[in-house]
Formats: structure tokens, C-alpha cells, sequence
């Protein structure tokens, strides 16, 4: 990748490409879902230290996919990559009842944010394939979703690991972003 | 006007002249880019002694003893082995520039996490953080060769000066409407130059603190940025397919250099600043005469983008590394290709002569940077052990010890 892609993937290039930024607590599956958009092997994925971009068609539309690592110290790295972003995805591992709330409260800071106001949000509750997986539904209850007023949303209940729902959620993305314009 | 002293200058060979004109001491150089080992040292002082009124002939011995150093020096062929001298786990964000000063005592890094920090290169120590941009710190760079001086250029918009010794920040400059992504300081250090994502090149007073000239013309990003070696004129580089001219005084635009079909990804001088290399994601690479301003040669060697370009410090050779996982060294005089090197398994993103010109290091998406025989194309010896890309590497001014900087937030010391 270099730097040099870096900086074109920086700048805004507004009809063809779409900036989707994929956020969410480590270990809720994001390197995961990233590289089963570019359709890539999945077996070996470790923490992410950084960050992990890759591009995918869809639709007409080149989507440049920012994966930023979740883990608590480097969440307030977050900020650095707001900037004209078009769609926000955020991944919840479904499974994890236990940081539902902790997931809620970096949920609703994101929702605060000056730079990401109006910015459609997906939320994926990944791990869908795992028993324990909390519905979709609970879900957008506990994270009170049904309260939101000033963007588009959207959760999708899915699993990166065996690709359902995958497809859905990008379907929903390319729509938000046609009706954006 | 009367001569003070002589000073050897290494990389490119040179003599520096420190003479009095009317009670001000000022400095000429006298350059011998062509010097080589076989060449006769009593024809170019000779030659210089015609030249050069300075030298008397009661200066002449000194002067042939001066080229014959320069000489024993241009000899010396080290097969320098470098091995791993220090892993620094730098940063918790990946890093993006790397810069040494001039001697290599001590190194920066740029990261991701927002700051920048400086590094004891024998100790591996951190000596300080420079902490107060509020986004990625990309572009950084030492006021060489006075090494006083850090510049930082980052996605927060603003550019700051730092003093090396003790890590505080002298200045903070605002201006830029975008990203800044290119900086670096006027051979003199009494003006910084900033590269932008809002296409525009600002000029600020080192001393005073304020913006002293707005180059604006382009109309893409601009991603790249040099001085000439005399820190008169400027070339910008952009992702608006062209690369600009600029004279520093006056703020003028000298030439538009146009015949890129795509981005520009690099752009330099040579030594001298007659000729300008610019490498470009359509594939080639050209030389343009900065004179004129026309392009003089276009290098296809290559069968994807090329992402950067180099001068041998003697503006003799250039270099291209590309996106097809090759690099090429070509005779800047000739334009034929000297050699290709072949062996890395990903892009290659950063390529560099070390200054003595015997050595060419890339770095590369493959997780290695190589060193290679810039005569033969052959591979001297892969630097492995980063587990993700190579983003920057570096040379220090000797050239006896390397930093490599990479996505996997740590970055590496061979000596």
C-alpha cells in the first residue's frame, strides 16, 4: 500500500468513491469483515495495531474501506480518521453480552461527533453464526438505534466468518449513498 | 575579497571556499561531480586554479592535496555488512516518516499516533516526544546539516517547528486548509516549505513565525516538494499530473512541467538543479532541463506506476522504484537503462542512493528493504524482519547505518 496510496485514498473524490470507515471494540470482527468484502482468506487475522484499508467494487462504486483497530488505548486514535467519511460502519460482536454497554457508550461518543454528524451509520451485529448471539433486535433496543433522528440506519445481523449478511449490508450502504445525492 | 579557509564537502565532492568580501565571510563551492579514481589530479586543479581567482598560486599545493582526499575517499569500497542494531517498538500507531540528521547521531519518526519523537540512534533511547498536533504527524524533517531544528508537517492542517535539544515547539503555523503531507526547510534553515492537500505550497519565516509566500497554481494535491541545492527555486509535485517551478523570491511560477498522463508521485533536482527526475503513476519517469523547462526524456522500464524517484548525489544516475515489484537505475546522461533489480515480492515504494552512490536501498510492501549493486543490479543483502510494510527508509549522511520505519509500529537500525 505505501504511503503515497494513502494519500489517495485521503482525498475526497466524490462521484466514484465512497469512504467508509468500520469502527467498533476489538475482537468484534472488523479485519474480519474488511477482508471478506475484498474477499479475501480469513484464517489468519491477529489484533489490529494500526489500521487496514482495501478497496471494493460494488455497484458502480469503489468503496476505500478504513479498518481502525478497537483496542481500548488506541480508541482515542479514532478522531484521526473522520474526516470526510460518507458511511460509518460499526461492528458488534453479538455474542459479547457482557461489553454490550461499553459498546453503547463508543456508539453514542461517535454520535456526538462534529465531524461524523449526518454520516448514515450501519451497524453490523456480527457473530450471528455463534448460539449465544443476542437477536438483532435486542440489540437496536439496547443500543436505543430507534431514538435516532438526524441520519440514516441501519442494523444487519450477519456473520463475517460465514458471509451471511454480508451482502445486505452493503446493498443498504449504496442505497443510503444514492439517496444522498 | 580574501580567502579564509577551504572545507572538504564528501557527498557530492566538493571544495567549500570561505573567503571575506568588504567584512562579511561568505562561501563558494567549487563542485568535482565528475571526480572519480582514475581521474588526474594535477589537470583539475589545474583547471580550477584557471577558474577560480581565490586560489593564488601559494594556495595550489593545498588544493591538490584537498582533491587527492576527495579522491582516497571516492575510492574507498566498503562491502559493509549491515546487521540488526536495535528494534524500537516506536509508536502504538503504524509510523509514516522516518528522517536522520546529518550524521545519524539521532533519527525521528512520524506516526500515526499523533506524534513525533526523537531517538539517540546508539543508545536507541527516546529523547523526546513532540507532542501537540491533534492528527496524524506525517511529514518530518531536520534543518540538515545544522540539525537544530525539527520540522512537522501533519493532518491537523498545521505545521510546527521544534528545537532538537530540548523538544519544545518554537512555532506553530496555520494556514493550510487541508491535510499537510510534504514539508522541508531551505538549505539555509530560514524558511520552511509545507505541501498540501488543499494544492497549494505556503512559504514561512523560520525565525518570525509568519507565512511569506502562498504558491498556488496547482489544482490537485500537492504531494511532493524540493529545494534546489542554492535554495533559490522550488519544485512542487501534484496529483494534478504536472509538477511546478517556482521561484522562491518572488513567488513566481517558472515552468509548468506537463506530459504526465497520471498523478505524479515523485519529484527532485539533481545536485546541481539542472536537471529535474519526476516519477508519475502512468508508468514512466522523466527528465526535464530546469532551463527550458521541456522534457529531455522519458524512462519506460516499467509496467506499472512508478512511486518514486532519486538522483545519485552527484546527478549522474536516477533511480525508480514501482508498483510491478521492480526498481531501475538509468544514466541521467544517456537515459539508458544501467540496470534493473528484480527480487522483491511486493511494491516498492521508497528507493534512495546511499550518498556515497554504491549502494541503492528500496523498501517495500514484501516486509524486507534491499540493498543492491547499482552497477550490476545484483541484490547485496535483504533487511528482513518487519511483519508489515516497509513505509520510509533512510540513509545517514555516512552511510554506514539505515532506519527502516513500517506499518507494524516499529522501526529498525542496521549498521
Amino acid at each position: 500500500m505505501g504511503l503515497l496510496s494513502l494519500l489517495r485514498k485521503l482525498r475526497s473524490n466524490p462521484d466514484l468513491e465512497l469512504r467508509i470507515l468500520l469502527l467498533g471494540l476489538d475482537n468484534a470482527g472488523k479485519t474480519t469483515l474488511l477482508k471478506v468484502l475484498a474477499s479475501e482468506d480469513i484464517t489468519h487475522i491477529t489484533p489490529t495495531q494500526g489500521f487496514n484499508i482495501k478497496s471494493v467494487q460494488s455497484k458502480g462504486f469503489k468503496l476505500n474501506v478504513w479498518d481502525i483497530g478497537g483496542q481500548r488505548r488506541i480508541r482515542p486514535y479514532w478522531k484521526n480518521y473522520f474526516e470526510n467519511t460518507d458511511i460509518l460502519i460499526y461492528v458488534i460482536d453479538s455474542a459479547d453480552r457482557k461489553r454490550f454497554e461499553e459498546t453503547g457508550e463508543e456508539l453514542t461518543e461517535l454520535f456526538e461527533e462534529e465531524k461524523l454528524a449526518g454520516v448514515p451509520v450501519l451497524v453490523f451485529a456480527n457473530k450471528q453464526d455463534l448460539v449465544n448471539a443476542a437477536r438483532s433486535s435486542e440489540i437496536a433496543d439496547g443500543l436505543n438505534l430507534n431514538s435516532i433522528r438526524d441520519r440514516a440506519w441501519q442494523i444487519q445481523p450477519c456473520s463475517a466468518v460465514t458471509g451471511e449478511g454480508v451482502k445486505e449490508g452493503i446493498e443498504w450502504m449504496t442505497q443510503a449513498c444514492n439517496k444522498k445525492k | 575579497m580574501k580567502l579564509k579557509r577551504f572545507l572538504l564537502r564528501y557527498y557530492p565532492p566538493g571544495i567549500i571556499l570561505e573567503y571575506e568580501q568588504g567584512g562579511i565571510l561568505k562561501t563558494r563551492s567549487i563542485d568535482l561531480l565528475d571526480l572519480s579514481p582514475s581521474t588526474d589530479v594535477d589537470k583539475v586543479v589545474e583547471e580550477i586554479t584557471q577558474k577560480e581567482p581565490l586560489i593564488t598560486p601559494g594556495k595550489v599545493e593545498q588544493v591538490q592535496k584537498l582533491v587527492a582526499r576527495l579522491q582516497e575517499k571516492i575510492g574507498q569500497r566498503e562491502d559493509h555488512h549491515y546487521y540488526l542494531f536495535k528494534v524500537l517498538r516506536a509508536h502504538i500507531l503504524p509510523l509514516t516518516n522516518v528522517a536522520f540528521n546529518k550524521s545519524g547521531s539521532s533519527f525521528i519518526t512520524g506516526s500515526y499516533d499523533r506524534t513525533c519523537k526523537v531517538w539517540d540512534t546508539s543508545s536507541g533511547e527516546e529523547v523526546h516526544t513532540l507532542d501537540g498536533h491533534r492528527n496524524v504527524v506525517y511529514a518530518i524533517s531536520f534543518n540538515n546539516p545544522y540539525g537544530d531544528k525539527i520540522v512537522t508537517g501533519s493532518f491537523d492542517k498545521t505545521c510546527r517547528i521544534w528545537s532538537f535539544e530540548s523538544g519544545k515547539c518554537y512555532n506553530v503555523y496555520k494556514g493550510h486548509t487541508a491535510e499537510i503531507v510534504c514539508v522541508s526547510f531551505n538549505p539555509q534553515s530560514t524558511q520552511i516549505a509545507t505541501g498540501s492537500m488543499d494544492t497549494t505550497c505556503r512559504l514561512w519565516d523560520v525565525e518570525k513565525g509568519t507565512e511569506v509566500g502562498n504558491l498556488s497554481g496547482h489544482t490537485g494535491e500537492i504531494i511532493s516538494l524540493s529545494f534546489s541545492s542554492t535554495g533559490s527555486e522550488l519544485i512542487t509535485a501534484s496529483f494534478d499530473n504536472t509538477v511546478s517551478l517556482w521561484d522562491v523570491r518572488s513567488n513566481k511560477r517558472i515552468h509548468t512541467l506537463i506530459g504526465h498522463k497520471a498523478e505524479i508521485s515523485s519529484a527532485q533536482f539533481n545536485w546541481d538543479s539542472s536537471l529535474i527526475a519526476t516519477g508519475s503513476m502512468d508508468g514512466t519517469c522523466k527528465l526535464w532541463d530546469r532551463t527550458s523547462g521541456r522534457c529531455t526524456a522519458t524512462l519506460r522500464g516499467h509496467s506499472d506506476e512508478i512511486l518514486d524517484v532519486g538522483f545519485d548525489c552527484t546527478g549522474q544516475r536516477v533511480l525508480t522504484a514501482s508498483a510491478d515489484n521492480t526498481a531501475c537505475c538509468y544514466s541521467a546522461i544517456t537515459h539508458q537503462q544501467i540496470c534493473k533489480f528484480f527480487g522483491h515480492e511486493g511494491e516498492i515504494s521508497k528507493i534512495t542512493f546511499n550518498p556515497q552512490g554504491t549502494l541503492v536501498m528500496t523498501a517495500s510492501a514484501d516486509k524486507t528493504a534491499r540493498l543492491w549493486d547499482p552497477d550490476t543490479g545484483e541484490c547485496k543483502q535483504v533487511l528482513e524482519g518487519h511483519t508489515d510494510e516497509i513505509f520510509s527508509c533512510a540513509f545517514n549522511y555516512e552511510g554506514n547505518t539505515i532506519i527502516t520505519g513500517s506499518k507494524d509500529n516499529t522501526c529498525r537500525v542496521w549498521r
